[in-house]
């Protein structure tokens, strides 16, 4: 099989079709005879399977949504998650912003990046991994970027993680680790074995305690983009 | 009665992190977080107890007044019972009669 490194391990796997292929191939490793941390190899028939709950997935569709799914749930054995947020890069720190669906993560980094220019960009722009590694929590492109191709092959320590959600006005304030908890539980994998739930909530309990957390509301102006730069990076003016 | 099984409880300070795990999320997708009180109980609920078991030995721990106790296991009651969180038993059936 194929070796990769996706956010610091050695993952080992053979996917098939163009789009995990593709998006995967920046993290091909040349290293030999290394023991793999994560080996993904789904269970035989699983395309069909997916296939008959959701007819309009392709094969395609199915390996790279599969994969993506064993590697997360393989990575909560390394203290680190996935994370359903936008992650955006600014002066070497990782901002993350997170989010149902549809709320406006992608609008919000993409003013990030507007704003910064080449002193920015996206890291993974719906699913990074957050990891910890001696102590520090570090954010991660992999290929698995949902419906988006927008992921780097690159590594960055959190700065912080914002909940966001649309509204008419802006604002942002520090949300205590026992009011983030919720949120970010919405937005990661639920479904687990116990021993993968219980590294998973140990995890999430680190993050929480440890990372600078933030709730944000906003409309879609570069008003939101200062408002959330300021706060987040703790520079006064910009 | 006691707390089903499939879920499971960390702490953060002096506050408890209740999530499901395995087939209990299928029928419970959310979190759960429990003060001090809410974190003695569900332990206790852990094996079969009844109300009354869990009000003095809320009493006895803490040194709450009967009243107090009672109201206390019976908010935390309502609200792992309205989340489905509880496996009812009828073993001591009298208990709920004489009320």
């Amino acid at each position: 099989m194929a070796l990769y490194h996706f956010a610091g391990l050695v993952v080992e796997m053979d996917p098939q079709h163009p789009t995990l292929l593709k998006q995967a191939s920046p993290y091909l490793t040349q290293e030999r005879n290394v023991r793999p941390d994560i080996t993904i190899q789904p269970e035989k028939g699983y395309i069909d399977a997916i296939r008959k709950a959701a007819p309009h997935f392709s094969p395609d569709m199915a390996e790279y949504c599969r994969f993506g799914t064993l590697f997360y749930r393989a990575l909560l054995y390394f203290d680190g998650m996935m994370l359903h947020a936008s992650a955006v890069v600014l002066d070497g720190r990782a901002y993350l912003f997170s989010a149902p669906s549809g709320t406006g993560k992608s609008t919000h980094t993409s003013g990030w990046i507007k704003r910064f220019g080449a002193r920015s960009f996206i890291l993974n722009d719906d699913k990074p991994a957050i990891r910890f590694q001696n102590g520090v929590l570090y954010a991660y492109g992999t290929p698995f970027s949902g419906k988006s191709d927008l992921s780097r092959n690159a590594v960055a320590p959190v700065a912080g993680i914002c909940m966001l959600e649309r509204g008419e006005q802006n604002w942002i304030r520090r949300l205590t680790a026992e009011e983030a908890l919720p949120f970010l539980y919405e937005q990661t994998i639920r479904r687990l074995t116990r021993e993968e739930g219980t590294h998973m909530l140990e995890t999430l309990i680190r993050v929480a305690s440890s990372t600078p957390l933030w709730r944000m509301s906003c409309d879609v102006s570069d008003e939101a983009v200062d408002l959330s730069y300021r706060a987040m990076s703790g520079v006064e003016t910009v | 009665m006691k707390i089903k099984e499939g879920f499971i409880l960390r702490k953060i300070d002096n506050t408890g992190v209740v999530v499901p795990v395995g087939d209990a999320v299928q029928n419970f997708e959310g979190m759960i977080i429990l003060n001090e009180t809410g974190i003695f109980l569900w332990e206790r609920l852990l094996n079969d107890a009844e109300a009354s078991d869990l009000a003095s030995s809320l009493t006895s721990e803490y040194g709450v007044d009967a009243e107090t106790a009672e109201r206390d296991v019976n908010a935390f009651l309502r609200k792992v019972r309205g989340a489905g969180l509880l496996a009812e038993q009828t073993r001591s059936r009298d208990t709920q009669h004489r009320k």
